[in-house]
């Protein structure tokens, strides 16, 4: 029988893991620290959202990296 | 509805925004106004707020001001394509109370994959992962937990999976998705450009739904850009 360990990153199975009540406050953790470092509640500009209108584009992410974070595309 | 509601199925970890589904009727309006109050929330962009834009499928946007939520984003929204009305998804609805009493109402985890099957990439890898974390959290599924696995799930190894233990609910949702046969041959290519295939067709439909809410938009601004113009 497969698992999960076998197809997706640790840290996602670790992530699957949790009540989502566990997922929340580990969330809100992630947010408070993501606001201290300076992070930007702004929207990233996504050209394809049906409600982009092209705006210019939101301070830079301190982190760089998007807030929903995407691993992988999966070829799917 | 959106990112936060992520969050709690485990498809992502943080959500900068707040999307929240609502009953567009007069006095919901008005309680949701007070609460937007609170937030020291502003409505940004267009549409404006009222009943006939969220009728129509458009999203209203706001960006609070309130220390606490500073900048916060709130997408309010009555209408998502491809999902049941609302009263239908609100019987049907996920609740959560934290230990201080907070509660929670969620769409419900197929109402979810259901809403995130748009024209973005972004929300693909999504749908994935919701279908993963739920795979995770049942070990014991019951049968409707299964059918909706084979009905949804994007990961073509545990489809295959799916598929070998449960041959006879496979062989039922044939109908329903065809690239199910792919999965009783455990024929991972084939699942693969099957998934590809349906992920096109509703990005496809996705696009055809927001057309003409977008051409109103785009007027929108104009009439909003002519309004601003000095004398």
């Amino acid at each position: 029988m497969i698992s999960l360990e076998d197809i997706c990153e640790g840290e996602w199975v670790d992530w699957y893991k949790l009540t989502p009540l566990e997922r929340w406050h580990e969330s809100d953790k992630l947010r408070t620290y993501y606001l201290s470092l300076g992070g930007s509640l702004d929207p990233e500009p996504d050209s394809q959202s049906p409600f982009d209108a092209g705006s210019p584009p939101s301070p830079r992410l301190v982190d760089g990296r998007p807030s929903l974070r995407v691993l992988r595309r999966g070829g799917v | 509805m959106g990112g936060q509601a992520c969050v709690f199925y485990g498809a992502v970890e943080f959500s900068r925004d707040a999307d929240i589904l609502i009953l567009a009727d007069p006095p919901n309006l008005d309680r949701l106004a007070l609460a937007l109050a609170d937030l020291v929330a502003e409505s940004i962009a267009v549409p404006p707020f009222s009943p006939e834009y969220l009728a129509r499928g458009h999203g209203v946007h706001f960006r609070c001001a309130h220390p606490e939520a500073f900048r916060m984003r709130i997408d309010v929204m009555a209408k998502l394509r491809g999902v049941d009305p609302f009263a239908v998804v609100w019987d049907r609805r996920t609740t959560i109370t934290d230990q201080d009493g907070t509660v929670f109402e969620l769409l419900s985890l197929p109402d979810l994959v259901l809403s995130k099957k748009t024209q973005r990439d972004k929300d693909w890898p999504v749908i994935r992962r919701l279908l993963e974390a739920d795979f995770q959290a049942r070990p014991d599924a019951d049968e409707r937990a299964i059918r909706f696995w084979l009905r949804e799930m994007r990961t073509p190894e545990l489809l295959i999976e799916l598929a070998t233990r449960h041959p006879a609910l496979t062989l039922d949702l044939f109908p329903t998705r065809c690239l199910l046969e792919a999965a009783r041959q455990r024929d991972q290519a084939g699942v693969e450009a099957g998934l590809m295939a349906e992920e096109q067709k509703e990005r496809e439909r996705d696009r055809k739904y927001w057309r003409p809410l977008k051409a109103e938009l785009v007027e929108l601004r104009a009439q909003l850009a002519r309004r601003n113009l000095p004398n």
